[in-house]
């Protein structure tokens, strides 16, 4: 071969030094202000360019990872997005969708100004009008209503991520209504539920580093609740010897990485974990001592065994017969997971002890009924183990969160929404986002003011075309805005789209449960502080942006302090104060000051921190963007009240729950007093007292509900199966990033998984036209035929099949599709695909290289809305039945009847066991609900 | 100092987070990679196992792209990195032939090619490349292999690395650990339509579907093949119809001074004096006119002479074609004002230089590593046959203009037809024994028998056997014979007008056969 010396030397290789020393990762913090580095493009010729490095916090997932923005301190353009080397969770890494963010601030297509529509609602004009215009139009009427009464027509509708909890909280506690609305009803509310009846928080946040055995009924080696920063301690555990098993019904990226995949029927899951709990059992291989004292054992014999002794070692015993019938072999005839392998996980299991960290977060619990059993059933596992809140374990996720308090919380209203917590659901978590369209369909109500947010209703919830009759019904929805930083299907039928910062736009404050640990990270508008750093001042973000040509790009703090002060300007009506700066009485809250009383009076050890820097605990928080508040973070339940606490409380003789004036607040165990879990025993409840009270008696305990599309419901034979839609891929993120062309490159199409036995039976082979029909319409997708999912079962995954109406406006043109949708009689829709994504013109040049010709099919549009009677989760299977298309069928084509989705709805009510329960209540006292109203509120007959 | 990568595929989760932090650090265009994650499948379910591999520049020691640059732009640094610098390309796209890896690409604003380069301006300044600072499992390493104390070095000591293609022996730096090794090679993947989340475009299926329908019966079945699920799209075939034109009008070029000039001491008159060098020197401009107007950047065209690399065959290749014009423009200008003495003086260098032309071409090929098919030994003697078919042709149907039968010195001299006829039957004779030889052999290599039978049972068949076989040798030959025979008149200039048109689709086929294996 060629001989090195006599290779041709390019100049620069002539003149080339070694560099002396090793590599670094980032550039040191100390020269953050003002970096330089070399113009990737002009290499190797050397153009020097000098950045601002500023943190952030990506917007993408739920994670909350850090970013680190370098600003181009002579353009004041942002150049690329890198991690934040300081940030707890993320510790310096990201996901394709963290540098993917500079797609989304640089796009082409984004809204830039305030439109206000012109013409019939979901026609496709708009205007430009001033923020104040659209402040005071809004603010109108949210004061009108509020004066009238009519709090409950103010309804916010969240999507994700940021700007959440106790700041929205407080926002909407100061306006007195009950109007937060989410997401996590078509998400994660069946795990919610199973988590919060067991420990009363509604996470799980497992300790994946120091973990022995790593359960996951998730994928969080490529998506999910917390991805890249779970993904690296889980990498982690098991390059150190951990072993893992993942419980998916496809193979998913997770699941071909673990030791053991299990490929189970879906909706069985609860049957392979109870059988796994049955091996624990009976082979002893459970912690006895854990058990006995943090579990709620005696309530259960009290309540379920009134024959036998109040004794562990009855409990032992009963506990035995309970799960008796959970076989191995039952558990194989109900998943087709091997009884075997069933076998041989359980007994890692054991081997693990307390070190089992488990994870379930949308999966199998939000796609059956009885999802929330199933989260049930994997936490018996990890109590069973004594995994909880221990090292390399899995903990609630609340130890392992940081919200610091604002300045002034408003007490709640004394008001209760049922258009967001109707009686039918005492239980749910939280509100029943997904049937406002036939709650307003039944005439419960009307929406004087709708937001949206970062929110996609029509595409994302199930039965969109509802949501498009309801949006474009002015009686019901008199006016929607749209707050988001892209076009969406939604912001299409709105009456305002508002256009609100990406992740380095706006400022936030984010703690998420990545581990044993407790840490905050600060969102900020990058492009604001490097100018104030430059000496500029701005009274509002969207002047910064406008300074820096980012148009009016707003952000949602400053909006609710403009919009609150429009809805009260004199404050008479008390909601004025709450926005009135804690430093200057009586003027307007500034954002920087809101975020400065947090940093100096809600973080412990921040402000000491700070001193030890130099820098003001604000000026701290804006150059790291990060603060770890407490590390290792271990066995919570197990801290002792204090004096102060145990001053004046007694202690139940029978339950041994330590109260003060009405409230549990622990629990004596073996003569010491811990603070416990926030459960009425403050223990963690195998029984649920709360679930029998409220009417499901034969689900108190953990246990196996038969999912509605159990494989015995189906006519295999006629081309029924389940279809499993919710899979995430690595690189999207719901509806959100449809405006990051590199993202977009990786993954456009969303194809039919289909097992080539299946394939076989229908004759198709991968890239032929499917019809999959539901109760109420059908899509029509290509297939992929693979050995990656079970027989029976077809998966697509949610992400793809973005739309839009307009050839030019409307929607991201990297990802969507232009669409055809047409309403051929009243209740009957049909969308069929004009053309896919295809090259157009913008000042990206990239834009005329959009390779990729199909967006992929919306099938969320065709699903009935199908709403568990316990947890209120739309459990997203579907039993379906798959067809070779007919002569008219085409790629893309969507049919829907919304007259049958009502149908579904009212069948799926019927099953509802609806309050009151006992004390005349509309909900448990003590069971978590977002932005939680007034204690009298929740009476019936109170509200 | 070495650097290098390590890629410890037991820790990769395929997220590619890599590939977009790439993109966003050195601004890479939609349709193009510096790397990127490939996913293969295995197994039947539940068994099944989708494997992940991370594929980019391997910064080889031995980088084929840096020797047949003809400019440079392509660029060994001291501490391994192989760099480039676009200013300085012309586009040719040599490298994205030699390069067995599929690491280059053409940027589409500036028209030049590029590939990943360590990320060297940030190293520069003492920062690690973007795909190892972003990756959220370490999976990548960044270091210095020469440095003992380094991780890599001692990962790269103490572990089982893997590199791609080892065979191609271009000391690659990117070492693997735990990758499948069907997701590393091509060879080891079942051909795919779709993905499992992207398209893959139209141009890479048809290609892959017509070379695998050419494999059919051969080898392993495809049953034993990993499927692969994930990929980027790749450019297909770099090198297209001029490079394939530009090897037919070479031959034309070189054969008419190469024939005459062995024929010379005959004399044939103008057709000697004045036809073959016109000929010659047309052909050689169109030679030219196809190579500059394949760059990407025809403007720089120049570069090959300003800013050489004297070890690229194209530009070595450059000099010999102006050394071989220089050398036609001596004949031509003896041959006009009629000097023959100046007419002979020429003779051995343009024999000696046509066959350099003629010939080049095997070593730029050679160059072309990439390319299994293109590192035949008989690619040399094909070309200086297929200037002697292209040379006798056209001097043939010169002919038709400069009759060769002319009478010097009262004396008969032998009919130029007659001997040209002669000539190039021999020629096709001979070129057909090559084509047995190079089609007809049992290939050791894989890519080579892939792309063979492309050409002799696939897609290409009906061209190659009814076009280049019967149309381009069988049938000239037969016609030759015939005229030779029944002196039917115009029965020899057909034939030569067929051989023609035959060469010409022998190198189109060779050419895109060559390139239809993809490399990744």
């Amino acid at each position: 071969m060629t001989d090195r010396l006599t290779e041709p030397l390019h100049p620069v290789a002539r003149e080339l030094r070694p560099p002396e020393g090793g590599l670094r990762s980032y550039p040191p913090v100390e020269r953050w202000d003002g970096w330089e580095e070399y113009d990737p493009v002009a290499w190797p010729q050397k153009v020097k360019r000098r950045y601002s490095l500023i943190p952030t916090i990506c917007f993408n997932c739920e994670a909350g990872c850090g970013l680190l923005a370098y600003v181009d301190q002579a353009t004041l353009k942002i150049q690329k997005f890198e991690g934040n080397p300081v940030h707890p969770g993320s510790r310096g890494r990201n996901c394709a969708k963290g540098p993917a963010t500079l797609n989304q601030v640089t796009d082409p297509e984004r809204i830039l100004y305030p439109l206000r529509r012109v013409g019939p609602r979901g026609g496709g004009k708009w205007e430009r009008v001033t923020w104040y215009q659209a402040l005071d139009d809004i603010a109108g009427r949210i004061r009108a209503a509020l004066v009238e009464g009519r709090q409950k027509e103010v309804m916010y509708h969240l999507g994700r991520p940021g700007h959440e909890l106790v700041y929205l909280q407080r926002v909407f506690h100061a306006w007195g209504i009950d109007g937060h609305n989410s997401h996590t009803n078509v998400c994660s509310a069946s795990a919610r539920a199973g988590y919060a009846f067991w420990h009363g928080m509604d996470r799980p946040s497992p300790d994946h580093a120091n973990a022995r055995f790593i359960l996951l009924l998730s994928s969080h080696l490529e998506t999910g609740h917390y991805f890249n920063p779970h993904a690296q301690r889980i990498m982690e555990a098991k390059a150190r010897g951990a072993k893992v098993a993942v419980l998916d019904t496809r193979l998913s990226n997770t699941a071909s990485m673990a030791d053991w995949w299990l490929a189970p029927w879906p909706g069985s899951e609860s049957a392979v974990l109870l059988a796994m709990a049955h091996v624990l059992v009976r082979e002893k291989l459970y912690d006895r001592d854990f058990v006995r004292k943090w579990v709620n054992w005696d309530e259960y014999l009290r309540a379920e065994r009134p024959e036998l002794p109040v004794t562990f070692e009855a409990f032992d015993q009963a506990l035995d017969e309970l799960y008796a019938r959970f076989t191995p072999e039952f558990a194989e005839a109900e998943s087709g997971v091997a009884a075997s392998t069933i076998v041989e996980v359980a007994r890692e299991i054991g081997r693990a002890g307390s070190a089992l960290a488990t994870h379930v977060w949308r999966n199998t619990a939000a796609g059956n009924l009885g999802g929330w059993q199933v989260a049930r059933a994997l936490e018996l596992v990890v109590v069973l183990m004594g995994a909880v809140g221990t090292p390399g374990g899995t903990a609630p996720n609340a130890w392992n969160k940081a919200i610091p308090a604002p300045p002034m919380m408003p007490p709640p209203g004394k008001i209760w929404s049922e258009l967001l917590m109707p009686r039918e659901y005492p239980l749910a978590f939280f509100e029943m986002s997904f049937l406002l369209p036939h709650f307003l369909k039944e005439g419960r109500g009307k929406l004087a003011m709708y937001f949206t947010r970062v929110y996609n209703p029509v595409w994302t919830n199930p039965d969109g075309m509802s949501w498009i009759e309801m949006l474009t019904d002015e009686r019901k929805v008199e006016r929607h805005a749209c707050l988001t930083p892209i076009w969406s299907e939604t912001a299409w039928f709105a009456d305002y789209v508002l256009p609100m910062g990406h992740a380095s736009e706006r400022h936030d404050l984010m703690s998420q449960e990545t581990h044993a640990a407790r840490w905050i990270g600060f969102r900020q508008p990058v492009l604001r502080v490097a100018l104030e750093k430059a000496g500029k001042r701005f009274d509002l973000t969207w002047q910064a942006h406008e300074a820096a040509g980012l148009g009016q790009v707003w952000e949602e703090d400053e909006f609710w302090i403009e919009l609150s002060w429009r809805i009260d300007p004199d404050g008479a009506l008390g909601v004025r104060k709450y926005f009135e700066s804690p430093y200057r009485a009586g003027e307007k809250l500034r954002i920087e000051e809101l975020y400065r009383w947090i940093f100096e009076n809600s973080v412990p050890g921040l402000p000491e921190a700070a001193a030890r820097e130099r820098l003001s605990p604000l000026e701290y928080m804006r150059k790291y963007g990060a603060f770890l508040v407490e590390d290792q973070v271990y066995r919570t339940h197990e801290q002792a009240l204090s004096a102060k606490d145990l001053d004046g409380a007694t202690v139940d003789p029978v339950s041994h729950v330590v109260q003060k004036g009405g409230q549990a607040i622990g629990v004596e165990i073996d003569g010491r007093r811990h603070i416990g879990f926030p459960t009425p025993s403050r223990k963690l409840e195998f029984f649920s007292g709360t679930l029998k009270a409220w009417k499901w008696p034969e689900q108190a305990v953990p246990n196996y509900i038969r999912s509605h599309v159990h494989w015995s419901n189906l006519d295999r034979a006629r081309g029924e199966m389940v279809l499993l839609p919710t899979f995430r891929l690595p690189t999207l993120i719901h509806t959100r990033s449809g405006n990051a062309k590199w993202l977009y490159e990786i993954s456009h199409t969303n194809p039919l998984w289909m097992h080539p036995t299946d394939a076989e039976r229908t004759g198709v082979a991968t890239g032929d036209l499917l019809k999959v029909a539901t109760r109420i319409g059908h899509f029509v997708d290509r297939v992929w035929v693979t050995e990656a999912v079970r027989p029976g079962v077809v998966a697509c995954s949610h992400h793809l099949g973005r739309w839009r109406l307009h050839e030019d406006v409307g929607g991201e043109r990297w990802s969507t599709s232009l669409v055809d949708l047409t309403q051929p009689e009243p209740g009957k829709w049909r969308m069929r695909q004009v053309h896919g994504p295809r090259p157009f013109t913008s000042d990206d040049p990239d834009s005329e290289r959009v390779w990729w010709e199909d967006g992929g099919v919306h099938q969320n549009l065709t699903f009935p809305v199908q709403p568990d009677p316990v947890s209120g989760q739309h459990c997203w299977h579907q039993k379906v039945t798959v067809s070779r298309p007919g002569p008219d069928d085409r790629y893309g084509d969507v049919f829907v009847d919304t007259n049958r989705s009502f149908e579904v709805y009212r069948e799926w009510l019927g099953l509802a066991r609806p309050a009151p329960g006992p004390g005349n209540l509309r909900r448990p006292l003590w069971l978590p609900r977002a932005f939680k109203p007034d204690a009298s509120a929740y009476r019936l007959d109170g509200a | 100092m070495r650097y290098g990568f390590v890629i410890d595929q037991r820790r990769c989760i395929g997220c590619h987070a890599c590939t977009v932090a790439c993109k966003e650090e050195n601004r890479v265009p939609l349709g193009a990679f510096r790397t990127w994650v490939k996913y293969v499948e295995r197994g039947t379910f539940p068994q099944t196992r989708r494997y992940f591999s991370v594929l980019r520049c391997n910064h080889c020691d031995d980088a084929p792209c840096v020797t047949i640059c003809p400019t440079v732009a392509l660029y060994r640094r001291p501490d391994g990195i192989v760099d480039f610098d676009g200013a300085r390309c012309i586009g040719c796209k040599s490298c994205m032939q030699a390069c067995p890896y599929d690491a280059l690409y053409i940027d589409p604003d500036t028209r030049t090619a590029a590939k990943c380069n360590y990320c060297a301006h940030r190293i520069e300044v003492g920062l690690e490349p973007a795909c190892v600072i972003v990756c959220p499992e370490q999976a990548i390493i960044a270091g210095d292999l020469d440095d003992p104390r380094s991780t890599i070095a001692r990962i790269v000591d103490r572990e089982p690395v893997q590199v791609r293609k080892a065979e191609q022996g271009t000391r690659p730096k990117v070492f693997y650990v735990g990758a499948d090794a069907s997701a590393l090679s091509p060879e080891l993947q079942a051909p795919a339509s779709h993905y499992l989340w992207a398209e893959r475009p139209r141009e890479e299926v048809d290609l892959v579907k017509m070379v695998a329908e050419a494999q059919r019966g051969d080898g392993p079945g495809t049953h034993t093949l990993s499927q692969p699920v994930y990929d980027v799209p790749h450019q297909v075939r770099p090198w297209g119809s001029k490079v394939s034109a530009y090897l037919w009008t070479k031959s034309i070029a070189a054969g008419v001074l190469l024939v005459a000039a062995l024929a010379g001491s005959s004399g044939w008159g103008s057709l000697l004096g004045v036809a073959a060098p016109s000929l010659s020197l047309i052909f050689l401009a169109l030679t030219t006119a196809l190579l500059i107007f394949d760059l990407k950047r025809a403007d720089r065209f120049a570069f090959i002479l300003l800013k050489p690399n004297w070890r690229s065959w194209l530009v070595r290749g450059a000099w010999i074609l102006m050394a071989f014009g220089v050398v036609g423009v001596v004949w031509l200008f003896g041959g006009l004002t009629d000097r023959p003495d100046l007419v002979s003086v020429a003779f051995v260098p343009a024999i000696l230089l046509a066959l350099a032309t003629a010939g080049y071409s095997a070593f730029l090929f050679g160059q072309a590593e990439g390319r299994d098919f293109w590192q035949s030994p008989v690619v040399l003697p094909h070309l200086i046959v297929a200037a002697l078919i292209a040379g006798s042709a056209a001097l043939l149907l010169a002919t038709l203009v400069w009759p060769g039968s002319v009478m010097v010195a009262g004396r008969h001299v032998a009919n130029a037809g007659d001997t040209l006829g002669a000539l190039m039957v021999l020629s096709l004779i001979v070129n057909a024994g090559l084509l047995a030889v190079e089609l007809g052999t049992r290939h050791p290599v894989r890519d080579v028998a892939k792309a063979a039978r492309l050409i002799t049972r696939g897609g290409y068949r009906t061209r190659f056997w009814g076009g280049v076989v019967f149309g381009g040798i069988a049938l000239p030959i037969a016609l030759v014979m015939a005229d030779f025979a029944l002196t039917l008149w115009p029965l020899s200039h057909l034939a030569a007008v067929l051989a023609l048109a035959g060469l010409w689709l022998w190198e189109e086929l060779w050419v895109r056969a060559g390139q239809s294996v993809p490399l990744s």
